[in-house]
């Protein structure tokens, strides 16, 4: 799946926000800028880290560390941005819509 | 002859479930940092079994490895064993215990990853000398909260750190808000959730630091499977078989290192022991709960075997023991009875020591001196577990060299031991969240 257009790492990001926060919601629910440990969602480090490898088997690539290291994610668009910029696909829409 | 293994291998693809997820605990909120390299957690949660070492980490291990397997005879007849004894030696390098194989690996990553500075929190020091030797070989900065009393029992221990390169601090230190507050008698003093605590807290304060530790994690116990490797290797080429394997447990690194090889060559075919503290009985006297992994409350909680965060954990000369709570692996491995669990005194720990000092010519960390003393009580029949019938390895995780005080107390009679107490046990698990079969369940995903 690599080379994934915005949309799809979005509606991948946020199946799997759901599922480490437990909730059984459909994620067109969760907006972008849901914040990724707050009131709705709540995702720690470690799930957090979790969810990049996960995505790097959804997506079938490799996250480098220098995309995370050192930087804070806040909301859910925050990780998608990160993630759709590494991936961008072939409709070239790898920053925000 | 044995070689140095070139990969280490992952137990989770023979496990036969996956490990139950861990829980954002409800303190926290607010941003998210990505504090630890994604090949630590790929190789925490992926199924691949074989991992390659990297070259700059194999170039350190072949310094001190293969490290040396032998048939205890002396330690035998001491105690009058009815099967072979046979010891796997992690002392003989510079950290004098295991902890340096997966010092080196984290530092690896964490360097290549872009951090700069490494912090961490240590009990018997062991750990804090080896990541102090690893971050020296990386070329990165070290920073040391080390239980205050234990480093004052063993200041060489300091020093050693020091000449590493490392910065060393007293647990409770007044650098962090933690150390503040356990300094002034409102929290839990001198045990190494609190020294850990601290690094954390730390760690958040400056760019390019991150936080990591030394046991307990998945992927620790990834690295330190070199050690059940070689011995496989070791036991074929002397034609030796074991039905037993010992080690002893604070979160549980050695004993995982030594004895999940054996269980991903052959789930079930050897009995796995895991010898750990009457002072700290999480495996044979707590609960399986979603406990904190340290003192500041915020880090995602683990599903494990635990006396709880909050308990008073009494003193001991074995400060690498004094942990509240199991690893999340061996913990769901001894939720389903595929490993044994043995709590031993620190007396007979150190009287096991000295016995194995005396016939083996090694000083045994008190720490080994838990895994020797459940050794001799299984190749004796003494004791609740069943013997062993056709021998036994044990893990001799480090050397005793910088703990001759503690030998010299319990030569003269002045140690004692504090088992926990019941009530005690109870009222620091009373508030946790126990593992239900629904977490399990999801694990499973």
């Amino acid at each position: 799946m690599s080379g994934a257009s915005r949309a799809e790492v979005s509606t991948l990001v946020k199946q799997l926000v759901l599922r480490e926060s437990r909730l059984s919601i459909p994620p067109s629910a969760i907006a972008d800028d849901e914040p990724l440990n707050g009131e709705l969602l709540k995702v720690n480090s470690l799930g957090f880290l979790g969810m990049l490898v996960h995505l790097e088997d959804e997506l079938d690539v490799q996250l480098p560390d220098d995309l995370f290291a050192g930087r804070t994610f806040g909301t859910v668009a925050d990780l998608i941005d990160v993630v759709a910029g590494q991936v961008a696909g072939p409709s070239g829409d790898g920053g925000r819509p | 002859m044995t070689r140095l293994p070139g990969r280490w291998r992952s137990v989770l693809p023979s496990l036969g479930y996956e490990l139950p997820p861990d829980l954002t605990p409800d303190s926290s909120s607010g941003p998210i940092t990505a504090g630890i390299p994604l090949e630590l957690i790929r190789q925490s949660i992926s199924r691949r079994e074989y991992w390659e070492i990297p070259e700059p980490v194999l170039e350190q291990y072949r310094r001190y490895r293969p490290s040396p397997l032998w048939r205890a005879r002396g330690y035998e007849q001491a105690i009058g064993s009815r099967v072979p004894i046979w010891v796997k030696y992690e002392g003989g390098n510079i950290s004098g215990s295991h902890k340096l194989n997966t010092a080196l690996a984290q530092a690896y990553y964490y360097q290549r990853a872009g951090y700069s500075e490494l912090v961490t929190g240590t009990g018997a020091g062991q750990w804090g000398t080896a990541l102090a030797a690893a971050c020296a070989v990386f070329g990165m900065s070290c920073t040391v909260f080390m239980v205050g009393h234990s480093l004052r029992s063993k200041p060489y221990r300091g020093s050693l750190m020091r000449l590493l390169g490392a910065t060393v601090h007293a647990s409770p230190s007044p650098l962090t808000d933690l150390g503040v507050l356990a300094g002034s008698g409102a929290a839990d003093r001198n045990s190494l959730s609190l020294a850990i605590g601290e690094a954390v807290e730390h760690a958040r304060g400056g760019q390019g630091r991150a936080f990591c530790i030394g046991s307990g994690e998945t992927y620790s116990i990834l690295h330190q499977s070199v050690i059940g490797l070689e011995a496989i290797d070791q036991l074929a080429e002397a034609g030796a078989t074991v039905d037993t394997v010992v080690g002893c447990v604070g979160a549980g690194s050695n004993f995982g290192g030594v004895a999940l090889p054996f269980f991903a060559a052959g789930p079930g075919a050897t009995r796995l022991v895991a010898a750990e503290s009457s002072a700290t009985p999480k495996l044979t006297r707590g609960i399986y709960a979603y406990d904190r992994t340290d003192a500041t409350g915020t880090s995602p909680l683990e599903a494990m075997y635990t006396v709880g965060s909050g308990f008073a954990i009494p003193p001991s000369h074995s400060a690498g023991l004094r942990y509240h709570g199991a690893a999340k692996l061996l913990s769901a491995m001894r939720r389903r009875d595929q490993i044994e669990a043995l709590a031993v005194g620190q007396q007979q720990a150190l009287t096991a020591g000295r016995t194995f000092t005396r016939t083996e010519l090694v000083v045994p960390a008190p720490e080994s001196g838990h895994a020797l003393a459940a050794a001799a009580a299984l190749a004796v029949g003494d004791g609740p577990l069943a013997p062993s019938r056709a021998g036994i390895l044990v893990c001799v995780s480090g050397h005793g060299l910088l703990d001759l005080a503690a030998y010299d107390r319990s030569e003269a009679g002045d140690t004692a031991d504090q088992a926990a107490d019941e009530a005690s046990l109870r009222a620091a698990v009373a508030d946790l969240r126990p593992v239900l079969d629904l977490d399990l369940l999801d694990g499973a995903r």
